[in-house]
């Protein structure tokens, strides 16, 4: 792990930037909806994009109605606002990740660069509640390689974040390549290979405004 | 010769064909040489004309159409598949064995196939080497050659202590005996367990001597492994502590030679770099003739890999897993070979392919809200909102003190399904998520709570993924209340059966049965163990098989799930527009009952005398017109099985959205289960007299 001194500016992982985050996701995934429900049609049930988007606008309206100063307040709104409004399959993901990342951020004061924590704790939650593992073709893949890319990243906020950016973006493309061993997708087997794994994709595109809440940051 | 528009005269002083020729020499001439395998000679004889005016008509028949030229499909996708390879990876050539078919394994096959490589890459004199695995034996046990001499077989990389008949030196010395040549081993351990270790074995003369046959390959025979925990890799041991290094290797989609490359065919270093004795990858780029032998879907990343590395100059590989690399490089296969089969796109009729539905909804997003004060209104004698919400609804009649608790739930757009079956009789509540997407679990504790009478409650749902997660968090929940609560995930769908066990089937229409089992059982006031053990019995005797006709649209997206053309059906769908698990051509009604028949009846192991309850359900757009045929020819094959049909339930029960398709599920039943189906229920969806409806 980094520690503070290495960073290069002296930028904070506070709240106001994870509320910058959440509504880039938000607007982007919005515009994301019908392409992710598409993917999802072809391997799996459809409701992707509703579920992302839709889940997304929740913690956005949660955010909104409540002024919070941590940044671990934040994760934890946005957990519950997720799941209250999901469910699905990516409601437990999601609010499990945001949980255990905002776990990492209680009571400390961060850096910018130090944004491998939360890639981290929702890689990590991510992966205690869906049991998957790299490799299955799922969400998990893109936050997985997404958190170890940020963790190798050196000090710098703007090249982290691109290196983080492009890592997420070539790991979701990557789950063309293989076959679904988790979700409603498993049952396709090798009908799978070939398709882009939704959870990927949704996947890369929070990650991508994570990336660009921080470059704006050290803009 | 003759020119397009005019047919040969058959000359007034040869035979006159058979009648069912027409009176037609070309068509007769064919039929002799193509049917009967006639010589043209012989046939000249029979049709008393020249051998030239026979190889004439032969060549006129092939031009007209008569005759039409073709390899067989299995072999043409071969061909044109491998050709498509060669292009893309510039590869000196590329030979692809069908999948499936014939008795041998798909090892057996790719080694058998590699083992006719080698005449053609093995000379006198070569040096060659050979890695280890499953399909490397095959191949080396496969291959014979007797007429090369001085040549020299090396052993690729290093030993494993593993006991496995497919070892780096069985590989080696197999192949070395089976063509003749010189065997010589690596007589060190594939990997060290340092890298002064290994530093201090490759210094020894004996190694030393042996590796530097490495150094003069003419010739490689290799596999891949992938890194599924079923791979080569991590039954032989080969690499005892790869799993505990995983994040160092995490960028690693397979192994060549013992070693990890990544998606690009980079190799990928760790701890394990260092500590090899063998054939390097770096070397292996540089053989000349750099033979992969592999094949299985499963080992389509680190093939792909290889391929992108250079690694490889000759591929040995299955049709299925070319056409998915393929499909991943959104490659078509050359189609050179193409002009002998009828165009595809030519037959195909001029239907419109709709790629917008219509649909009756509002704001897309606020469809299920809508739909369920809709219910509401529509059913207020059998539901209520939950605390206000209209997506936990309640029965009607509050549960009666002390019995325990029934909660459903599940995505909307299978409606009736689920809320069809809350009230007297069958489910307490029932919490309801977004269109196919679970609901969260606060929703499902408030139904708990509703349902709960102090006795427990029982949670009813089909086994997806997602419900599971939800459904677990709210159990927790509940516990933190003091709620005792169990779970019984209903798995009636045997379209998955046959790569998986029971437990992991999906949940399907069946699971309309399980309800009214456990809800008639809650309601004698059946403790909460024994309304679990009927729920796993109900569910363990269901067997459903779904048909999609067309897909169904969301209402978010108003687009088809999938696509399905004008001549096929799906076999196996489930109920929420996924794509089924086999695709056919269409058939007439029956034709598709036997084979669903045949599947439930295979599945269930259905029985002379045995009874069962029927369920031919819509999946949304197939009209009852059609499930009554459907139904017709259940009836005819469960008589001709002897069974005895004890209920039938018709129509609309759990459907996906707009599908067009059915799903029929059979359900043994004995006394027990019988008497749970018949008692009386009161859903809105489903009543059986014995209780009053009014409130």
């Amino acid at each position: 792990m980094l520690s503070v001194l290495h960073c290069k500016t002296m930028q904070q992982l506070d709240a106001p930037f994870l509320i910058d985050f959440f509504h880039l996701a938000g607007l982007r995934l919005d515009e994301a909806r019908e392409m992710l429900c598409v993917l999802d049609g072809a391997i799996g049930d459809g409701d992707h994009g509703s579920s992302m988007a839709g889940g997304f606008a929740a913690i956005n309206d949660a955010l909104r109605l409540s002024a919070q100063a941590d940044p671990a307040s934040v994760m934890r709104i946005a957990a519950q606002a997720f799941l209250a409004e999901v469910g699905a399959t990516v409601g437990p993901l999601y609010a499990t990740g945001l949980l255990e990342a905002g776990k990492r951020l209680q009571g400390k004061r961060l850096q910018l660069c130090e944004l491998d924590l939360v890639l981290s704790g929702i890689a990590d939650g991510i992966r205690r509640r869906g049991q998957a593992d790299p490799g299955d073709k799922t969400m998990l893949d893109v936050w997985h390689s997404a958190a170890l890319s940020a963790q190798r990243a050196g000090p710098d906020i703007a090249e982290l974040a691109q290196a983080v950016d492009a890592t997420a973006r070539q790991a979701a493309d990557s789950t063309r390549g293989m076959m679904a061993a988790r979700g409603r997708a498993a049952r396709l087997q090798e009908r799978t290979i070939g398709h882009l794994d939704p959870g990927a994709a949704s996947a890369a595109i929070v990650i991508g405004a994570l990336c660009d809440a921080a470059k704006a940051r050290v803009a | 010769m003759s020119g397009p528009g005019r047919r040969p005269m058959r000359d007034a002083s040869q035979a006159r064909p058979p009648i069912h020729f027409g009176d037609d020499p070309l068509l007769w001439a064919s039929w002799l040489y193509y049917q009967e395998g006639m010589t043209q000679g012989a046939i000249a004889d029979v049709m008393k004309a020249s051998r030239p005016t026979v190889n004439a008509y032969l060549a006129d028949a092939r031009a007209r159409g008569i005759v039409n030229i073709a390899l067989s499909t299995d072999h043409m996708r071969s061909v044109s598949l491998a050709r498509a390879f060669e292009e893309h990876f510039g590869l000196d050539s590329c030979l692809v064995v069908p999948t499936t078919g014939g008795a041998r394994t798909l090892i057996e096959r790719l080694g058998n196939a590699g083992a006719g490589l080698v005449p053609r890459l093995v000379h006198s004199g070569d040096t060659v080497a050979i890695s280890w695995g499953r399909t490397m034996l095959a191949l080396a046990l496969a291959t014979r050659m007797d007429d090369v001499s001085d040549v020299t077989v090396v052993q690729a990389t290093g030993g494993t202590i593993a006991r496995i008949d497919y070892a780096p030196e069985a590989c080696a010395s197999r192949l070395a005996d089976n063509i003749g040549a010189r065997f010589v081993p690596l007589s060190a351990p594939a990997i060290l367990s340092s890298r002064a270790a290994r530093d201090l074995m490759m210094g020894e003369a004996v190694i030393a001597q042996q590796l530097a046959h490495l150094d003069k390959l003419n010739c490689v025979f290799f596999g891949a492994s992938s890194l599924r925990p079923s791979s080569t890799i991590h039954a032989s041991g080969f690499f005892e502590s790869v799993f505990q290094q995983h994040d160092f290797y995490d960028q690693a989609v397979g192994s060549l030679v013992g070693q990890f490359i990544d998606a690009q065919g980079n190799p990928v270093s760790g701890p394990l770099s260092d500590r090899f004795i063998g054939l390097s990858l770096d070397a292996l780029r540089r053989i000349p003739t750099r033979v992969l032998i592999a094949g299985g879907v499963d080992k389509m990343q680190p093939i792909l890999a290889a391929l992108r590395g250079g690694f490889v100059s000759t591929l040995v590989i299955d049709s299925d897993t070319a056409e998915a690399i393929l499909r991943v490089l959104d490659l078509r296969p050359v189609h050179e070979l193409s002009s002998m089969k009828p165009d595809p796109n030519a037959v195909r009729p001029s239907t419109l392919i709709r790629d917008s539905i219509k649909k009756f909804i509002n704001e897309p997003r606020n469809s299920v809200i809508e739909a369920m004060e809709g219910a509401l209104a529509a059913f207020p004698d059998h539901l209520q909102a939950i605390d206000g919400a209209t997506r936990a609804l309640g029965a009607r009649r509050s549960p009666v003190a002390g019995k325990v608790g029934i909660v459903i739930g599940g995505g909307a757009g299978h409606e009736p399904g689920f809320l069809g079956y809350v009230g007297a009789g069958l489910a307490d509540a029932v919490a309801i998520g977004n269109v196919f997407a679970s609901p969260p679990p606060d929703r499902v504790l408030s139904c708990t709570r509703f349902a709960d009478q102090g006795n427990g409650v029982l949670y009813l749902y089909g086994n997806y993924t997602g419900d599971v997660m939800n459904f677990d968090m709210a159990a927790e929940l509940a516990e933190a209340e003091g709620i005792r609560t169990r779970t019984v995930r209903t798995t009636d769908d045997i379209a998955s059966s046959a790569f998986e066990d029971r437990d992991a089937r999906r949940g399907t229409a069946g699971g309309i049965f399980t309800i009214k089992v456990a809800g008639a059982a809650s309601a004698q006031m059946a403790p909460l163990d024994e309304c679990e053990r009927l729920a796993r019995k109900a569910n363990a005797a269901c067997h459903t098989l779904g048909v999609a006709l067309e897909p169904c649209a969301l209402p978010e997206t108003r687009r088809p799930s999938f696509v399905l053309d004008a001549q096929s059906v799906e076999f196996g769908v489930g109920i929420h527009g996924e794509p089924g698990v086999l695709r056919q051509d269409m058939a007439p009604a029956d034709r598709i009952v036997d084979q669903v028949c045949d599947q439930l009846f295979a599945a269930m192991d259905l029985r002379e005398g045995q009874r069962v309850a029927v369920l031919v359900n819509s999946l949304g757009g197939t009209p009852m017109l059609e499930l009554l045929i459907l139904n017709r020819r259940v009836r005819q094959r469960l008589a001709a099985r002897g069974a005895d049909v004890h209920l039938t339930l018709l129509g609309h029960y759990c459907t996906a959205l707009d599908m067009v398709g059915a799903s029929v599920t059979l359900m043994a039943v004995d006394e027990e289960l019988a008497a749970l189906l018949d008692a009386p229920c009161d859903g809105f969806a489903w009543q059986r007299a014995g209780l009053g409806t009014g409130s």
